[in-house]
């Protein structure tokens, strides 16, 4: 098992009241899963995310990586952001060296090279953000993510700032990456809004109550690789979790 | 002549979407499944065509084959596969033309304006130096500098 997340629960607090984010989670995951975390929007999933990656910690329950208790800096586990997250002052390939030298990684530019590569990024590794376009912008985030090697990737809401043509064409690259063995991570968990997008990506989709958000599904996904959204059989599937949100 | 203002990006994921519909789609219908207008599509069907990448009959896009090998292929190939297709739009070919006679493959970036402004008459120069760099760094061409605000040959051959 490679993470558990065990009665987590979250509340938020203002002066005047309290606010249940997130009740009573749990659920694990395993080498291989492609997780799905779908919901209606304010159901918790991106707390829930930054709880799993130790960025914020729950009011109760935990969250355990390889049995242990999740840390904020754990450098397995890596982030890819809806915003990109990058930084402006630095160039592509400094923005990616950036997160190997705090790994103290010796060969931090023959590591940068190699996932500037892999992300189709070559060509780009001068330039600075603020030149690149959205689709860019995100392969760094990726190529960045990757970098460090991680055994878990989580994604929040990694295509929602692109427009759809360039979301389609990242989506496609990434499962590229995904089924390349030779590549990291182990495991992917993707925050989502978007049935569609889901059922077209994850082996595997949990299903978050509106707020508080709790597990209400988990479900496997049983569609060949690679998918096709016209297919038939892919819109069953879109149905059903359609029916398992409304 | 017109230049089509669609990143390489969009215009691979359009390709995609084609391909899942058979490798043929009536344009109207592609741009309702990605809740586009009709003239928000347009610049990407018409840069996938500029690439040889599809044709337009009749309302319907249809992939050609070297889209169809391109689909196919990994990040990496999808790559080599680009630069042979930015390479041979004429305009991308002409400027390659140009840095090559250059002493150091360089030329000033409002050089550059000037030469895209005789291809493309345009008020937007900008948009389009921003795209026509987009394709040809993409494709590993022609890079731009933007602190010596130069463009040059990514591949010094001549």
């Amino acid at each position: 098992m490679l993470l558990e997340i065990r009665n987590v629960s979250k509340t938020y607090e203002s002066e005047s009241n309290k606010i249940l984010a997130l009740d009573n989670i749990n659920f694990t995951v395993e080498d291989n899963d492609f997780i799905c975390i779908v919901g209606p929007s304010g159901c918790g999933k991106s707390t829930l995310l930054r709880i799993i990656v130790g960025l914020e910690k729950p009011n109760s329950g935990e969250v355990f990586f390889r049995g242990e208790a999740i840390e904020p800096d754990n450098p397995k586990v890596a982030m890819v952001f809806q915003n990109f997250a990058i930084f402006p002052w630095l160039t592509v390939q400094e923005n990616i060296e950036l997160v190997l030298e705090s790994l103290n990684r010796p060969d931090e530019k023959k590591i940068a090279c190699k996932y500037i590569r892999a992300v189709g990024l070559d060509g780009f590794e001068k330039v600075y953000p603020r030149e690149l376009s959205g689709g860019m912008k995100q392969r760094v985030g990726f190529a960045r993510a990757l970098a460090v090697e991680p055994v878990l990737l989580c994604m929040d809401e990694p295509f929602s700032s692109l427009d759809a043509l360039t979301s389609q064409n990242l989506k496609d690259e990434l499962l590229m990456l995904w089924a390349d063995a030779s590549m990291p991570p182990d495991a992917v968990i993707m925050v989502t809004h978007n049935v569609e997008e889901a059922v077209y990506m994850a082996n595997r989709i949990i299903i978050l109550s509106p707020r508080p958000g709790k597990v209400m599904a988990d479900m496997r996904i049983e569609l060949k690789r690679p998918r096709n959204r016209k297919d038939p059989e892919f819109y069953r599937w879109v149905d059903k979790v359609y029916s398992l949100i409304v | 002549m017109i230049f089509p203002k669609a990143t390489i990006s969009e215009i691979i994921g359009l390709l995609e979407a084609v391909n899942d519909s058979g490798g043929i789609e009536d344009v109207a219908r592609l741009a309702a499944d990605f809740d586009l207008e009709i003239d928000e599509i347009l610049p990407s069907i018409d840069g996938a065509e500029l690439l040889g990448l599809a044709v337009v009959r009749e309302g319907n896009i249809e992939l050609t084959t070297d889209a169809r090998k391109l689909l196919d292929a990994g990040i990496r190939d999808r790559k080599k596969i680009i630069k042979d297709k930015v390479a041979s739009v004429d305009m991308i070919r002409e400027l390659i033309d140009r840095l090559r006679s250059e002493e150091e493959y360089k030329i000033s970036k409002e050089e550059a304006l000037r030469f895209i402004q005789k291809k493309i008459s345009t008020m937007d120069i900008d948009s389009y130096f921003r795209i026509i760099i987009n394709w040809t760094r993409y494709a590993g061409l022609i890079g731009y500098n933007s602190d010596s605000e130069e463009i040059c040959l990514l591949q010094k051959e001549r």
